[in-house]
């Protein structure tokens, strides 16, 4: 497959994917929202489940690219290091460690409800997952919040 | 015992009249990065302060030291 560099007019720099991943960042709770309702719809239909199929797969995506740093093939070599650079890998670390202590924590929590309470096991995987990506989301924007003065 | 890494990127930064931008485009980082590392919120790796203390011509022992 040929690669065809895009125009520079509207190439995205490493500094306007941070500003975008900043501004951008309550999707991820507001797509989480939205599967909810169409996973565990009484009455989905089939459009219901290729609509939650698409914003399943859009978090994914979004997830990869706030904790991973996934590179974009348009942007310079430049770019991408300043974008991924170590602040960037540090807060990545640091919310993934909460995210994964998040889904250790509410694991053994079910476990111990499951005593007493009936779990569904897909109610229990959406939980588990999305209470993981939600830590590890807001501890993420809570590290990276606010972009200071120049001289602040 | 606190250890703390202490430096003097913003005043040297300052003396050669270079901004938190500017610097950061030498080194290839983000100005967050420079901003973090200037108020000691974060330590930066042993790569990043030698990059530093060569855009700002110091030795990197200059720049950073430890503070106990």
């Amino acid at each position: 497959m040929s690669y065809r560099p895009r125009p520079t007019f509207d190439q995205p720099t490493a500094e306007s994917v941070r500003r975008t991943r900043r501004a951008s960042i309550w999707i991820i709770p507001a797509v989480i929202l939205q599967q909810t309702t169409l996973i565990f719809g009484r009455h989905g239909d089939q459009f219901s489940q290729l609509l939650g199929a698409i914003c399943w797969t859009a978090l994914t995506i979004a997830e990869l690219w706030w904790l991973l740093g996934l590179p974009f093939r348009w942007l310079s070599e430049r770019d991408q290091a300043i974008l991924n650079d170590e602040w960037s890998r540090s807060v990545s670390g640091d919310a993934s460690r909460w995210g994964i202590a998040t889904a250790a924590v509410a694991g053994c929590a079910m476990m111990i409800a499951r005593i007493w309470v009936r779990l569904d096991a897909g109610i229990a995987i959406f939980a588990l997952v999305n209470s993981a990506l939600i830590v590890a989301v807001a501890r993420y924007w809570w590290l990276d919040r606010g972009e200071p003065d120049e001289d602040e | 015992m606190s250890e703390r890494l202490g430096n003097s990127l913003k005043e040297r930064r300052t003396e050669l009249g270079l901004t938190q931008s500017e610097l950061a485009e030498l080194c290839l980082v983000s100005r967050k990065t420079i901003n973090t590392v200037e108020n000691g919120i974060f330590v930066p790796s042993t790569v990043l302060a030698l990059k530093l203390a060569e855009a700002l011509s110091v030795p990197v022992e200059q720049l950073f030291w430890i503070e106990r």
